[in-house]
């Protein structure tokens, strides 16, 4: 009782905090300006994480985040969650009074037909897979209360529900849906965010506006509009940002002081990317089987030189095959400097004799770009480079990435490589991501490692943090010291703003830009 | 020398001359080797500019390989490329043109409809499905450009044939019963020629181009090979802060394609003033 | 001439079936957008689920029948990556590629006139040399690397046009300009040639014997009769402006048919593929179909049967 008055008086207090800027009203537009939008799909479920940025604001999810990813009891619809003692039924409390944009009040119901949906045969979001093989059943005992029972004890739900992962958190609204079809969202979203949809133009740009009243998440929204407009020529961005057509544009590494002399602020999102490097699956008839061979073609690269003069000194030499940095705190990992890859093509040379191939061998690199990968084709000769002075003769094979990607589902071409910019994240998203290339059950899989497999199921079970902490650490130990990848930088990613936004942390969420802090005036 | 051949440009003549020597001698030529890296010293502006040197007197790229060297070698893949797509294309399009002008029934309906149908594809599009579907690889790039161009030939071809085959001495011909082979090789294509040679001469530099627009979609002929318009194409990321990357291969391009140009120009003047809309 | 352009009609069907069959199948030679729909770790299962809600599981004869059946009817199907009808993609990009064809051929044409009537009056001394440099340097630049120092100079350094985007009057500039000049060679020298050819004809003869001044001559006779055939290839540059323009669209980030392909192909989109290469290719047959009806108008000579 004691502990409702607290809350209620908590409210109270909030809600004038509130109540003083209502005054102020929502004014001006601010203006994004990127070279993709991905899909450009307004189904959260439909979509995929990469469109994140630009759904959240329009969409709630259950659980919230901080800018820096910890989850949060404030950004989310849900203000409290509890696990039963055996960790196997989840309790979420949800916010009281918060409505959809179409006025329809959101509950239990409606965040019990979000992650059914979410887990559905339609859904294409990057975790689905997973809450299917955990989750049982979802109860809704209460309007604002939600329990989800899952199968096997885990303390992953929160985390895979929240803003830090993918879109099977965001919150639809179940009569909309129901009463508009399934496929009203991708024409007419409706969510719960302090943005509503305005406007969408396929290939040109995404309009959010801003909702009437004052929104839990950010207080009365800063900006009228929010537009992301896509513009895939650099020099298009930059000379836009300077006109004033846009407030917020993604850079290349190259441009940006150029772009920092002419007056504007450079946000940069640190880490925000590890490009990993791998090889196309099976590679048991290549010499890419010796160990030694994967570690001589790891140590013929001078990722010192990569990092200071590809990505003009924005990047940092990366050593463990899917060790996103921001991870490592959770799971309180460090990089030792034994486990640093030294520049060293002697000896790589030498391990190349040893393992029989004294001569080098042939072998095929993809290249292609990547969204806020401009140099992913330098970055592949540059590797090609690296590789011919120990003796290993690479071939480019300049493909799109789609091509690419079928190469390395339907392990066409063993043995070549490949590589992403896979976004920095937590811990949860590194296991995650780290099971989508190991899991032998996956197409992506592109490594064959028993003991790496037995670590990875073990995650899920586990119910004790510091042991799932262990498991993760001893984890990315493998990876490396077996040489199961190609880690070459953490890339650190530049946006340019104008003044509307030069202070802003982007915060370090993937595949999110924490516009929230730009939108909102809360304290 | 009659009146048009005292106008024959001198100076597209020469440039053209000059290039074709480059591309056989580019081995002598170059300076450098052309594929060599040294990412230290990528971006080392022109030898006359601060920073410059004359071991690169064109300054590199953004891998520190010799600019001059790459635009030296870069004119052999560029010319072989318009060369050798054009020459396929002609071949091509002119034996659709010749036979489907020809047999104007059956034969040249379906011939003429396939032509249609590939002069409606839009053209970047076809070469941009075709490189994507086999890869950008140099004769993957010379097949996708040719595919949409011979509907070109064909069509032109067609059009003279069909008038052709009204005039007297092919109506002669068939009265005399001349076989349909000999009388498109005899009679039909030299008739035909020097509109082939017009056409020739105007389409390799249009051939460079539209080279370099596949480069700019990512679907040219691929690095590492040196070729303008893929240098052009990468360059134009660096235009503000490395300008000479993307503006001496655009300087050959625009030689080049401007010298061919000009040249088959006086070529349709001298030989077919009639075929003015290509 | 019924017959003519009945035939020509068949015809042009038949075209645009060629035309659908070679897309429908090329469009799926480029791979397989399932892989980029789905995520990273979906299973077979996930694999043959997606495929069966997309329609892709179908024999592809089926797909065929069914794509032709329904395009008929103006349903081209749902886009596999945006997830919204085919039609409205081609509703909000459409009206921009005629748009900005219309203003680049307009622009086209403002500056072939005096650039032709130029190198006609002047025939073979500097000036028709000059005007003929002039115009081919569009041909001969790069596109792309034209409409990225515009943009870098006019919009980045002066400011005084808007860098890319849909908008006013301000927005086609420079993207115009662009494509304008690429086509204006083609324009410039068929205006010069046929002005030649006027200007050589018996009745300027006969104006210039009545003691016309040779400028009335050019602007007032010779002209009028100079810009049919020009008139009848604009048809076919208009058309060449509308599915070309792909690589200025993506410079100046112009919404188009030609971006929208472009994005389509790369996502492996096969019903917006279809779609706009359909659509554009109807724009050609229909351009290439009048042409051929104002050349039997204009040249007696030809006789299509």
């Amino acid at each position: 009782m004691k502990r409702h008055l607290s809350r209620a008086a908590w409210l109270l207090l909030l809600s004038l905090a509130v109540v003083t800027p209502v005054a102020a009203q929502p004014a001006g537009e601010l203006t994004v300006a990127l070279s993709s939008l991905s899909t450009e799909t307004l189904d959260p479920v439909l979509g995929g994480h990469i469109g994140k940025f630009y759904l959240s604001l329009m969409f709630d999810y259950l659980v919230g985040v901080t800018p820096t990813g910890q989850l949060s009891r404030d950004g989310g619809i849900a203000w409290r969650w509890e696990a039963s003692p055996d960790s196997t039924r989840w309790t979420f409390h949800l916010r009281k009074g918060v409505k959809f944009h179409n006025g329809d009040e959101l509950t239990s119901e409606d965040v019990k037909f979000s992650i059914t949906r979410a887990m559905g045969k339609r859904s294409t979001t990057g975790y689905a897979g997973t809450l299917r093989q955990l989750v049982k059943d979802i109860e809704t005992p209460a309007p604002d209360r939600v329990v989800i029972v899952t199968k096997e004890p885990t303390v992953i739900i929160p985390s895979y529900l929240s803003r830090v992962l993918s879109t099977e958190g965001m919150i639809l609204p179940k009569k909309y849906l129901e009463s508009k079809g399934d496929d009203v969202l991708v024409r007419a979203p409706v969510g719960s965010g302090p943005y509503r949809f305005a406007e969408q133009v396929s290939g040109s740009h995404i309009k959010v506006e801003a909702v009437p009243a004052p929104h839990w998440r950010v207080g009365v929204p800063r900006f009228k509009t929010v537009t992301f407009k896509i513009v895939p020529e650099e020099t298009t961005r930059i000379a836009m940002l300077r006109r004033g057509e846009a407030d917020i544009v993604e850079v290349s590494r190259d441009r940006m002081r150029e772009v920092q002399q002419a007056g504007f602020t450079i946000h940069v999102r640190k880490e925000d990317a590890h490009i990993d490097g791998w090889w196309i699956q099976p590679w048991d008839q290549t010499p890419l089987r010796d160990k030694r061979v994967r570690e001589a073609l790891n140590l013929a690269l001078d990722r010192r030189e990569i990092a200071a003069t590809i990505f003009g000194g924005m990047a940092e030499p990366a050593s463990v095959p899917f060790g996103l940095s921001w991870a490592f705190p959770d799971i309180k990992f460090k990089i030792t400097p034994d486990l640093v890859y030294a520049f060293d093509p002697n000896r790589a040379k030498k391990l190349l004799a040893d393992a029989g191939y004294g001569n080098g061998f042939t072998t095929d690199i993809y290249a292609f770009q990547l969204p806020g990968l401009s140099e992913g084709k330098t970055l592949a000769e540059a590797i090609a480079g690296y590789w011919q002075k120990i003796g290993v003769q690479a071939r480019l094979v300049p493909v799109d990435y789609p091509a690419f990607r079928k190469a390395w589902f339907d392990r066409s071409a063993p043995g070549a490589l490949g590589y992403y910019n896979v976004a920095n994240r937590d811990w949860i998203g590194t296991y995650a991501i780290v099971e989508k290339y190991t899991h032998p059950s996956n197409k992506s899989a592109s490594m064959r490692d028993p003991e790496i497999d037995a670590m990875v199921e073990a995650v899920l079970h586990q119910t004790d943090r510091e042991r799932v902490n262990a498991l993760i650490r001893n984890i990315l130990v493998r990876l490396r010291t077996e040489h199961l990848g190609l880690p070459v930088v953490y890339l650190h990613t530049p946006y340019a703003a104008s003044k509307k936004a030069a202070k802003w942390n982007p915060g370090t969420v993937m595949y999110e830009l924490n516009l929230d802090e730009l939108v909102s005036t809360k304290p | 020398m009659t009146g048009p051949m005292r106008r024959l440009p001198v100076g597209p003549a020469l440039v053209i001359v000059l290039f074709v020597l480059v591309a056989i001698f580019a081995d002598v030529l170059s300076p450098d080797d052309p594929y060599e890296q040294h990412l230290r010293a990528r971006f080392t502006p022109p030898a006359w500019l601060a920073g410059g040197s004359w071991q690169h007197p064109l300054g590199t790229d953004r891998l520190g390989r010799d600019l001059l060297s790459r635009i030296i070698y870069g004119t052999r893949v560029s010319l072989a490329a318009g060369v050798v797509t054009v020459a396929v294309s002609a071949l091509a399009g002119a034996g659709i043109g010749l036979l489907a002008g020809y047999h104007r029934g059956r034969v040249g309906g379906v011939l003429m409809r396939a032509t249609d149908a590939t002069l409606a594809f839009p053209i970047i599009l076809l070469a941009l499905v075709l490189a994507v579907t086999m890869g950008p690889r140099f004769l993957n790039v010379v097949i996708a450009i040719a595919v949409i161009l011979w509907a070109r030939y064909a069509r032109v071809i067609y059009g003279e044939v069909v008038s052709l085959m009204e005039r007297d001495f092919i109506t002669m011909a068939r009265a005399m019963g001349c076989s349909a082979l000999r009388i498109i090789a005899v009679h039909l294509f030299p008739n035909t020629a020097h509109t082939l040679i017009v056409l020739v001469s105007l389409q390799i530099g249009y051939v460079i181009i539209v080279e370099a627009a596949l480069s700019f979609l990512g679907a040219g002929i691929p690095p590492p090979t040196p070729a303008w318009g893929s240098m052009v194409a990468e360059g134009r990321e660096f235009v503000t802060s490395a300008w000479w990357v993307s503006f001496f291969p655009g300087v050959a391009i625009l030689l080049v394609v401007l010298a061919f140009n000009l040249f088959g120009d006086w070529l349709r003047d001298v030989l077919d003033p009639k075929l003015r809309q290509l | 001439m019924r017959r003519f352009v009945l035939t020509r009609i068949v015809q042009s069907v038949v075209t645009l079936l060629v035309l659908s069959l070679m897309v429908f199948l090329l469009a799926r030679a480029t791979g397989d957008p399932l892989s980029l729909v789905l995520p990273l770790g979906a299973t077979q299962e996930d694999y043959e689920n997606a495929r069966h809600y997309l329609g892709l599981d179908l024999p592809l004869s089926v797909q065929y029948v069914k794509f032709i059946a329904n395009a008929v009817r103006g349903d081209f199907g749902i886009s596999l990556r945006v997830r919204r009808p085919v039609v409205d993609l081609l509703w909000e990009r459409f009206p921009n590629s005629l748009a900005l064809a219309a203003v680049s051929m307009a622009l086209s044409l403002a500056l072939a006139f005096p650039l032709g009537v130029l190198a006609a009056v002047h025939r073979d001394r500097a000036l028709d040399r000059a005007a003929k440099i002039v115009a081919t340097l569009g041909q001969a630049l790069p596109t792309f690397w034209l409409g990225i120092v515009l943009i870098e100079v006019v919009a980045g350094r002066l400011q005084w046009l808007p860098a890319g985007g849909t908008g006013d009057l301000s927005h086609y500039v420079m993207p115009a300009f662009t494509l304008a000049w690429f086509v204006l060679a083609g324009i410039m020298r068929l205006l010069r040639s046929s002005l030649l050819e006027v200007l050589d004809s018996d009745f300027v003869r006969t104006a210039r014997a009545k003691g016309v001044p040779e400028a009335g001559v050019v602007w007032r006779h010779a002209l009028r009769n100079a810009l049919i055939p020009v008139v009848t290839f604009a048809g076919v540059y208009f058309a060449i402006l509308v599915t070309t323009a792909i690589v200025v669209e993506t410079v100046f980030a112009w919404p188009g048919m030609g971006r929208l392909a472009y994005e389509a192909i790369t996502a492996r989109d096969f019903p917006v593929i279809q779609a706009v290469v359909l659509v554009t290719a109807l724009v050609v047959v229909v351009a290439n179909f009048t042409v051929d009806l104002l050349y039997v108008y204009l040249d007696p000579r030809i006789r299509y049967g």
